[in-house]
């Protein structure tokens, strides 16, 4: 079956991100964090727990506002301008890790609601697309349940499809398999492979070094709301450069 | 069978009966247990003893299959053969001593309470609407045809006999939408019927105004062309606001529709008016039900919209007003204030008058609040004043205020029936109630949803009415039918400020002298329609509750 990949982009750098400050009231979550991307690459985000990863790439598409430095994505700067926020979003899809899919709606009206009223696409354009990625994550027979008779693996690829239906151009993964139980991490990390081969451009906070390793190209190392170190999986693994991020490498790769 | 049986039955165990244990379970466990089963046998006993006299053989026959339950029960344990009705006896009636007591006690009330019901209301009672005067009623029986002769009255208050085919066509149309709306959404004729739906929906939505034609009239008169030429504006106006907000997208046959709507129903209004037809009805003489039926179903109409705005509003995140626009308009106001202050001053005859004169200080508390509390969210500030306000007065007050205050604020000579005002005092209260009742629902969404519609690119509105509130209503519909009970039952408090509703109407009926002190009858009459009428509504929203429920977490 024939699959079109992300739409194409038009500017050097997808997703630019200048000297990104935020603070939860007292707190700095994030002290000046620098990044570009170029379209298609392919970036895992590591660090510990409450080292801003999060916080991060939910700044990316504007669920959490920075107080300070920029953010341009695909060539949109997100200020306060709501219609540039919207237009964001629109580009920019995001899996959680909760799924937080509708439970009010079957499978294929969470998947089509959004293209039907933000893209205005017809009903029948959006159901032939939302079962042709249905059917790419491999459940288009739960098409017509709802997602609280779906295990968690499923709903998460349900996630999946709900947001590549929106053809965006930028993928964000909010450690989508942080709350899946073991046996179904793998059918979720294969649709997360398969998309990364595809060409989406990809930023991914996750704890699957496996993933990482193999298809990242550049792993970014996040601690105390700052990028530790940026290096190709390779040298990261083998030969980091920060002695933090050997540390971590130590702690989590002892267990 | 047998085996099944064979398995079933505790025979395995083979303990034979054991007194010791048995007088303990039932008797001397507590000196408590031991009390109360003397008390209950000798109450017991007593009222046997009692009905005996009254009730002979119904008493003799409920003790006998009393003792014969209990036989069967001791019977079936002793051979380990439970029969289905043993089982069941010894389940529910015969756990214990103390509970076979109580439920020969219980079983005796009963029958004695359906005996003398049965002796009032029908052996000994007169049906006969010509028979209602004192010297026709039986001592210990009902005089039934109060509800024949005060029937007018009960239903429709002091409305002329000549508009009554009005009420019974409101309510044949009424009747008649609800059957059409139970064909048309039976699961299987749901999709065939999709624009016998829309069609259906289109009629729902102009009822009220049908209801208002018909129970209210319209007076004749010229034809108003300030007035639709307003109304065409102010719909025009709205349409290209929703229009500019991308709520509704442009084409020509909605905006089309859009302006000729005003116009042409007000049209047809007109000549329903002219026609002579519907002559107005002085709204003062409604009650009776029809009172009753008409400020509860106003009240639960209005309401529900009204609380749901009221909650989005208390909950809205708006940019909200700065506080370098709020403080200096606030200040210039105040200063403004302040320049009555000496005429006010001088004119003031005691201390509180002059605490009075300098009443801009309000505007700067005002300003403070909204600054402070809200942070500058007027929205939010107003919705939740309002909802508080409303909440800390009691529902009479807010009745009397309709009633007493109004003739104040509207102009000279302009009296508003009293119906209207207490459907809008009713209204604002029922409605803060609602409005907090949705914002439980709101709250108990979880974040998640918030956060994945905004990730999917929906617009405020479209989050709330596509995800947020399809959700959080049905989370609410327990306490909304609540609400809505609550509306119909409590309806009955306006006849505290002079209506004559359902209930206030009894005090009519029984003032006269065919139909004095009858007020037992007619109570058990109102008694069973509130019951209906609160029972259907409860029973559907527990239909509806599962329903809607198909897609739970």
């Amino acid at each position: 079956m024939e699959f079109e990949g992300p739409s194409q982009s038009f500017v050097d750098e997808i997703i630019i991100a200048e000297n990104v400050h935020k603070w939860f009231g007292e707190f700095e979550a994030l002290r000046g964090v620098d990044l570009r991307v170029k379209p298609g690459e392919v970036i895992v985000i590591l660090g510990p727990s409450g080292s801003g990863k999060s916080t991060f790439i939910r700044c990316l598409n504007r669920l959490e506002e920075h107080q300070e430095g920029r953010i341009i994505m695909d060539g949109i700067e997100l200020s306060h301008d709501i219609r540039n926020i919207q237009e964001v979003r629109r580009e920019v899809g995001m899996v959680f890790q909760q799924f937080n899919l509708f439970p009010h709606l079957t499978v294929l009206e969470n998947i089509t609601l959004a293209p039907i009223n933000v893209r205005k696409w017809t009903r029948d354009h959006a159901e032939e697309l939302a079962m042709k990625w249905l059917t790419r994550v491999g459940i288009p027979e739960q098409a017509h349940k709802y997602p609280g008779q779906l295990s968690g693996g499923q709903q998460q690829r349900v996630a999946m499809a709900r947001t590549l239906t929106m053809q965006p151009k930028i993928l964000l993964f909010d450690e989508p398999t942080s709350a899946l139980d073991p046996e179904m991490i793998k059918e979720v990390l294969d649709v997360m492979r398969d998309l990364a081969r595809s060409g989406y451009t990809i930023i991914a906070v996750t704890h699957e070094m496996g993933f990482a390793r193999e298809v990242a190209d550049r792993i970014i190392f996040m601690d105390a709301g700052k990028i530790v170190e940026e290096n190709t999986p390779e040298n990261f693994y083998n030969n980091p450069k920060e002695e933090r991020t050997k540390l971590f490498l130590n702690q989590i790769l002892q267990h | 069978m047998t085996t099944n049986e064979e398995l079933t039955t505790p025979k395995a165990i083979g303990r034979g009966f054991n007194w010791q244990l048995f007088l303990q379970d039932n008797l001397t466990g507590s000196w408590m247990q031991t009390v109360t089963v003397l008390l209950l046998a000798i109450i017991t006993g007593s009222y046997v003893y009692g009905k005996y006299e009254e009730l002979p053989i119904v008493t003799a026959v409920v003790v006998a299959l009393w003792i014969l339950g209990i036989v069967s029960i001791i019977v079936s344990e002793i051979f380990h053969k439970p029969t289905a009705v043993s089982r069941w006896l010894k389940q529910n009636l015969l756990t214990s001593f103390a509970n076979s007591l109580l439920t020969l006690f219980v079983v005796l009330v009963l029958v004695s309470a359906v005996n003398g019901i049965w002796q009032w209301s029908y052996v000994n009672a007169n049906f006969n609407p010509a028979e209602t005067a004192p010297e026709f009623r039986s001592a210990n029986g009902a005089t039934w045809g109060v509800l024949w002769g005060a029937r007018k009255l009960l239903m429709t208050g002091w409305l002329e006999p000549i508009h009554s085919w009005r009420v019974w066509l409101g309510l044949g149309f009424i009747l008649i939408m609800w059957l059409f709306t139970y064909i048309t959404s039976r699961p299987a004729l749901k999709e065939k019927l999709r624009v016998a739906r829309m069609v259906l929906n289109g009629f729902w939505l102009l009822s009220p105004v049908v209801l208002y034609i018909l129970l209210a009239g319209i007076s004749e008169g010229a034809y108003n062309v300030t007035g639709t030429i307003t109304g065409v504006a102010v719909l025009g106006a709205i349409y290209a606001l929703l229009w500019s907000q991308k709520v509704i997208p442009f084409s020509w046959g909605s905006i089309i529709g859009t302006v000729v709507a005003w116009p042409l129903l007000y049209t047809i209004w007109w000549f329903i008016g002219n026609s002579g037809q519907f002559p107005p009805i002085d709204p003062d003489k409604w009650g009776g039900l029809l009172l009753t039926l008409i400020i509860a179903s106003s009240v639960i109409v209005l309401a529900f919209p009204l609380g749901m705005i009221l909650a989005l509003a208390r909950r809205s995140e708006v940019f909200g007003v700065p506080a370098w626009l709020i403080w200096p308009v606030a200040v210039a106001a105040t200063l403004w204030g302040f320049t009555t202050t000496p005429e006010l001053l001088a004119t003031s005859r005691n201390l509180v008058e002059q605490i009075m004169s300098f009443w801009p200080v309000i505007i700067l508390a005002i300003a403070y609040m909204i600054h402070r509390v809200f942070n500058g969210n007027i929205v939010a500030g107003v919705g939740t004043t309002f909802i508080e306000l409303i909440r800390s007065v009691p529902l009479i007050t807010l009745l009397f205020m309709g009633i007493v205050m109004a003739p104040f604020f509207s102009g000279e000579g302009v009296s508003i029936p009293k119906p209207w005002l207490v459907i809008v005092g009713y209204t604002l209260f029922s409605s803060a109630y609602m409005a907090e009742a949705i914002r439980g629902g709101l709250q108990a969404i979880p974040k998640g949803q918030y956060e994945a519609s905004d990730a999917l690119g929906f617009n405020g509105s479209q989050k709330m009415r596509f995800i947020i509130l399809p959700q959080a209503l049905r989370i609410v519909i327990p306490a909304i039918v609540g609400q809505f009970i609550g509306a119909f039952k409590s309806s009955s408090l306006v006849s505290i400020v002079g209506l004559f509703d359902f209930l206030g109407i009894n005090r009519s009926i029984v003032s006269n002298p065919a139909w004095l002190g009858l007020r037992l009858e007619l109570y058990v009459f109102m008694a069973i329609i509130y019951f209906t009428g609160s029972f259907l509504m409860s029973s559907y929203s527990r239909k509806l509750e599962v329903q809607l429920g198909l897609g739970d977490r």
